[in-house]
């Protein structure tokens, strides 16, 4: 498995947790669904914990990883990389499609900020799932 | 995936070319040597200019690295 390979699993692996349990509280009840600071509060948490998680990775990776597997990304990490953002386009207008139209039926601007994070996680773990599947599968962009 | 509708003759050349690894040429030609794998096992199709890159440190003309196949597509 190559360098960028193994930093885009820990990519989906920690947003997969984190937002698991983060929408797993939301609809298990916890007032971040419906009250504006309690969901600062937990969104806050749970990005800082995955940020620190990430950074914690990316240097475990580096460290274990010899060098001339680390250098910049080239002609086809970046055509995969577009692919991944070019399914996640898709997914990302979708969500904002029901953010809007989520808009109208409530009262707080806590479940339409909720609806627009979900909308970006979904098409964030899409760009990357789409990466792992083209280093996997080939890629002939 | 479909494969390509060329193959490539780069293996052979490498091991014509004093058994270079694929991390040499790629270091040559300016990829990972991940992506010189991938270009060996018709997973990636590189740009026109990898393509060539390729052929130059071989010093062989683009066609007898890359030939086309109808088998592919």
């Amino acid at each position: 498995m190559t360098y960028r390979e193994k930093t885009t699993w820990l990519i989906v692996v920690s947003m997969a947790v984190a937002y698991t349990l983060y929408f797993g509280l939301i609809i298990g009840g916890h007032p971040a669904g419906r009250e504006m600071f309690p969901m600062l509060w937990l969104f806050g948490g749970v990005a800082a914990t995955q940020a620190l998680v990430v950074i914690a990775g990316y240097a475990v990776l580096a460290m274990t990883t010899p060098k001339a597997e680390r250098r910049r990304p080239d002609e086809r990490d970046r055509a995969i990389s577009r692919r991944g953002a070019a399914a996640a386009y898709y997914v990302l207008m979708a969500g904002t499609i029901a953010t809007g139209v989520v808009m109208p039926f409530t009262d707080t601007g806590v479940t339409i900020a909720n609806t627009a994070l979900f909308a970006i996680v979904l098409a964030e773990l899409v760009h990357a799932t789409t990466m792992l599947v083209s280093y996997r599968r080939g890629w002939h962009g | 995936m479909a494969r390509p509708p060329f193959t490539n003759d780069i293996r052979t050349l490498r091991f014509l070319a004093g058994e270079m690894t694929q991390g040499e040429l790629g270091d040559r030609v300016g990829v990972t040597r991940q992506t010189i794998a991938a270009i060996e096992q018709g997973k990636y199709s590189p740009s026109l200019e990898v393509a060539f890159r390729i052929a130059r440190c071989f010093d062989k003309p683009l066609e007898t690295v890359f030939a086309w196949s109808d088998d592919g597509g």
